[in-house]
């Protein structure tokens, strides 16, 4: 607790309290007080190791040693208000579940340029979210046409 | 190997086996179910002494009836000891049929002569030291037959396994498969399992056109289709190669079928080697609804069953019908359904000042149409009712024209001055069944191979029973049975008439002429000269007797006989040279440029074919599949179209949209309902009501028509029907009909 207050001072200190307190503001500190889930990752963060920050800013933490094995590997998401587990691109979700020792740094350099597709968070129930349409639907862009004949096209056949 | 493999069998009666079964003939066999079958004289033995002694009588296959024409040739024959009467020189198999049993065959077809090499319809005969094969075996007087013995069944099962040595596994994949009938039988004949081990044969693919699909490995050789190119379709291109295992069906060299019935050898297949091109990997068949209706690309009407599967028609099958094509149809027939899928008029259009289409609503297209009519004179008024017509739209479409004063209202194909006064003179008076009784045939500017493809079949099916003669005058042409060249034209005509021909002789003698006339000789000037000619001839050859009438005209069009008999008859012939307001009712086939440049023209129809470039309002009509509707063919036979899929877009039947017009015309027509434009037609054509009858003519032409001063043109004959595949909206909307004309007609 000392150390979180002398560390706080020496901020306020370096930065002057109004940047102080913006930066307490964007890194979340102040939600931490509605949000249990955040505060106590804020608190896990003390004393862990950052491996890395992807595109996203999202943070990616490891504490090997005291920590039960299984909770070693975690993350604090850039978001601080709306999180979800689809914010974590590919290239570190097989490193925060345990699926390879590789960092997300280090798998993105294996990324196919041509065809890699960009991560996009799963966006359900805010608006964007992805909904099938099928296939004779008008809203699906490959609408299939059933129709079953071939009409008569007057427009090519202007002789008169 | 196989006989290794039984040999090994044989030799290890396991001693276990022994035990637990009592010891059975010898060698214990491999195949086969039942402990009764495996012995068979056994079980014969045991069966011997109580012979059921009262059997319920059976019906007849198919409710077959047996027509005998003296009482003293009839012999009687027991089936499985059940006693029938049938007539002398039935076969074993026919007479199966008339006790109700069903023997199973593949070679053998009744319309086809009988080869007897499948080997599938073998029964025992009493007294007879092998099994018989039933399909071409006479029938004796006394014969006791037994199809349900377990030698029948052993013999069977035995050949099936033969047949399935080299079949296939190609079920699965098989366009035949689910109406096979090697799929059934070998489901109630077979054994549940084969003894071949060996490599199956394999056989080259033919190529027999764009029509007819080969995958020739399962064939089972029965030869039907061979002949049935032979027999009834009068081509010479199918034949067997080979002998043993090395035995191919096939064209000899290399050469595409061409004949205009070759999509029946797909029906007539008990395999899947001969199947439609156009219809493979479509549809399974239990997935497809069956319409029963009648075909309009020519006067024959043909029965057939529309395949349909949602809104698309995906296959024609022949129905069966004695009086008119038998059980085939001809290749337009069969497959011009493609057109049905092309080209298709589904919205009204209007075209608009500046000389393009415009999609509108019926409303509007109807409001247009009603308005201009009544800017024209009456006499300026014409109406002419297209070759496909059904005989409610043409009668709905004269009424309508008669109430707004005009009364020039035609059917394309019958000329300008067409005679129908007297229905005998239009019509197939003999009727295409009564044409097998004809002797000597008078063929007049009419080419039936092209025109009617199942009367061409009849006449063929009579020259090569009876011998009859056949005598032709028109341009030189391909038949497909032996005919004499008169002449080709009037010329020809004149002589005959005047009795100073060879062939006046001929038709002298016959016991029952025929004459038929093509309808193509309506389109000439002197129509009516050339008519009184031919029933001059008539007169002579005494071709109309009480008890024969041999006159007959074979007509174009579906359209042409009831709207002869519902009397769309111009009353000025070059009304259409003057008219202002002309209303083409699927009309494709007129002269366009008869029309004068002022003229408004309204196209009502379901393809865009030749007619709507001309249109100012363009009416979309219902094809015959999607309408119910009553034609009459050649021989007066009347018959119905029923609907067999829905109508394309915003289209109507035809008969409904002239009724909407003539409201919108304030002329409104008094019948709302297909019943109701029926009994107006009953008032008009009574025989246009009987539906599936045929109303034999009472006058005769040749005493009642009135004399003419024409004059004949020596102008030659010419043909009726350039191309076969192609003759009407539908037909020219068709991709197979368009590969075929290019392919086997080369055009």
């Amino acid at each position: 607790m000392a150390a979180i207050l002398r560390g706080a001072l020496k901020g306020i200190k370096e930065k002057g309290l109004g940047n102080f307190l913006r930066d307490l503001k964007e890194e979340g500190y102040l939600k931490c007080l509605a949000d249990g889930n955040l505060l106590q990752t804020k608190l896990h963060n003390i004393g862990a190791t950052l491996v890395g920050v992807d595109k996203f800013g999202n943070k990616y933490y490891e504490r090997l040693g005291e920590t039960q094995h299984g909770r070693h590997r975690w993350v604090e998401y850039a978001e601080k208000g709306r999180y979800n587990a689809s914010q974590v691109p590919a290239e570190w979700h097989g490193w925060l579940h345990h699926i390879t020792d590789h960092t997300g740094d280090e798998l993105l350099m294996l990324k196919p340029k041509r065809y890699g597709a960009e991560h996009r968070e799963n966006l359900s129930g805010e608006g964007e979210a992805y909904i099938y349409h099928s296939k004779g639907h008008a809203l699906n862009p490959g609408q299939r046409d059933w129709t079953r004949y071939k009409s008569w096209e007057p427009a090519k056949t202007d002789s008169q | 190997m196989g006989l290794g493999l039984l040999a090994s069998r044989a030799l290890r009666p396991a001693a276990s086996r022994l035990l637990r079964y009592p010891p059975r003939h010898g060698l214990a066999r491999a195949i086969g179910s039942t402990p009764e079958r495996q012995s068979p004289e056994a079980s014969a033995a045991q069966a011997q002494p109580d012979p059921a002694p009262e059997l319920p009588p059976r019906k007849p296959v198919a409710g077959a009836r047996v027509h005998l024409p003296n009482p003293e040739d009839a012999i009687e024959v027991f089936v499985d000891g059940y006693p029938v009467k049938i007539p002398k020189g039935m076969t074993v198999l026919q007479a199966c049929e008339v006790a109700g049993v069903d023997i199973p065959r593949f070679c053998y077809h009744n319309r086809l002569s009988i080869a007897g090499n499948c080997r599938m319809c073998l029964v025992e005969v009493e007294k007879s030291p092998k099994p018989v094969a039933s399909c071409a075996m006479p029938a004796l007087p006394g014969m006791k037959i037994k199809t349900d013995t377990p030698i029948a069944k052993k013999a069977r099962e035995g050949v099936m396994e033969f047949l399935l040595m080299n079949h296939p596994l190609d079920c699965p994949i098989c366009d035949q498969g689910g109406e096979c009938d090697l799929q059934d039988q070998s489901m109630a004949f077979g054994s549940d399992r084969g003894r071949f081990t060996e490599v199956k044969r394999s056989v080259v693919d033919k190529n027999l056109g764009p029509l007819v699909k080969t995958v020739m490995t399962r064939c089972i050789q029965c030869t039907r289709c061979v002949r049935f190119a032979t027999e009834i379709a009068g081509v010479q291109d199918l034949g067997v190669l080979g002998r043993g295992s090395g035995e191919e069906i096939g064209t000899y060299v290399e050469k595409l079928m061409t004949s205009e019935l070759s999509g029946n050898v797909i029906d007539i297949c008990p395999v899947g080697a001969l199947t439609s091109k156009p219809f493979a990997f479509k549809a399974r068949n239990w997935e497809l609804k069956g319409t029963e209706t009648i075909d309009v690309t020519d006067a024959v009407g043909s029965n057939i069953r529309i395949d349909s599967r949602g809104p698309e028609v995906l296959r024609i099958l022949p129905r069966l019908n004695e009086d008119i094509n038998e059980e085939w149809i001809s290749d337009k027939t069969r497959f011009c359904y493609d057109g049905l899928k092309r080209q298709r008029l589904n919205d009204p259009m209007i075209r608009g000042a500046d000389g393009r289409f415009q999609a509108v609503s019926w409303h509007d297209a109807l409001a247009m149409v009603g308005e201009v009519i009544h800017k024209v004179g009456p006499e300026e008024i014409v109406g002419v009712a297209g070759k496909l017509s059904d005989a409610e739209s043409m009668m709905a479409l004269k009424d309508f024209l008669n109430r707004m004063g005009s009364n020039n209202v035609m059917c394309e194909g019958n000329g300008k001055h067409p005679n129908a006064d007297l229905r005998s003179g239009y019509i197939m008076n003999t009727g295409i069944a009564g044409l097998e009784k004809a002797d000597v045939f008078l063929l007049v500017g009419t080419q039936p191979r092209v025109e009617a493809a199942m009367v061409n079949a009849r006449i063929r099916k009579t020259v090569r029973a009876t011998h009859a003669k056949v005598g032709y005058i028109g341009p030189p042409t391909d038949s497909n049975y032996d005919h004499e060249h008169l002449g080709t034209g009037p010329q020809t005509l004149t002589e005959l008439a005047e009795g100073r021909h060879p062939f006046c002789s001929t038709l002298k003698n016959a016991k029952n002429p025929a004459i038929i006339v093509g309808a193509g000789l309506f389109e000439r000037e002197d129509s009516d000269a050339i008519f009184s000619a031919i029933e001059t001839i008539a007169k002579n050859g005494n071709v109309v007797r009480p008890d024969w009438n041999g006159y007959n005209v074979l007509l174009l069009h579906a359209a042409q006989a009831a709207a002869l008999d519902l009397g769309l008859v111009p009353q000025s012939p070059d009304s259409i040279k003057s008219a202002k307001f002309v209303y083409l009712m699927g009309a494709d086939d007129i002269n366009l440029k008869d029309i004068p440049d002022d003229a408004f023209v309204v196209y009502q129809g379901h393809h865009g074919d030749q007619s709507v470039y001309r249109a100012n309002v363009i009416l979309p009509a219902s094809a015959f599949s999607e309408k119910e509707g009553t034609y009459e063919n050649t021989e007066g036979c009347i018959q119905q179209t029923l609907p067999a899929v829905p109508t394309v877009g915003d289209a109507r039947d035809d008969w409904k949209i002239v009724r909407a017009l003539s409201e919108v015309a304030g002329v409104q027509l008094p019948y709302d309902s297909v019943g109701g434009i029926r009994s107006r037609i009953w008032t008009v054509a009574p025989n246009l009501v009987s539906v599936d009858e045929r109303e034999p003519t009472t006058f005769s032409t040749t005493t009642m028509r009135p004399n003419t001063n024409q004059k004949i043109s020596p102008n030659d004959f010419g043909m009726a029907v350039e191309n076969f595949y192609m003759t009407d909206a539908i037909t020219r909307a068709s991709k197979i009909m368009a590969q075929c004309s290019a392919m086997l007609l080369k055009k």
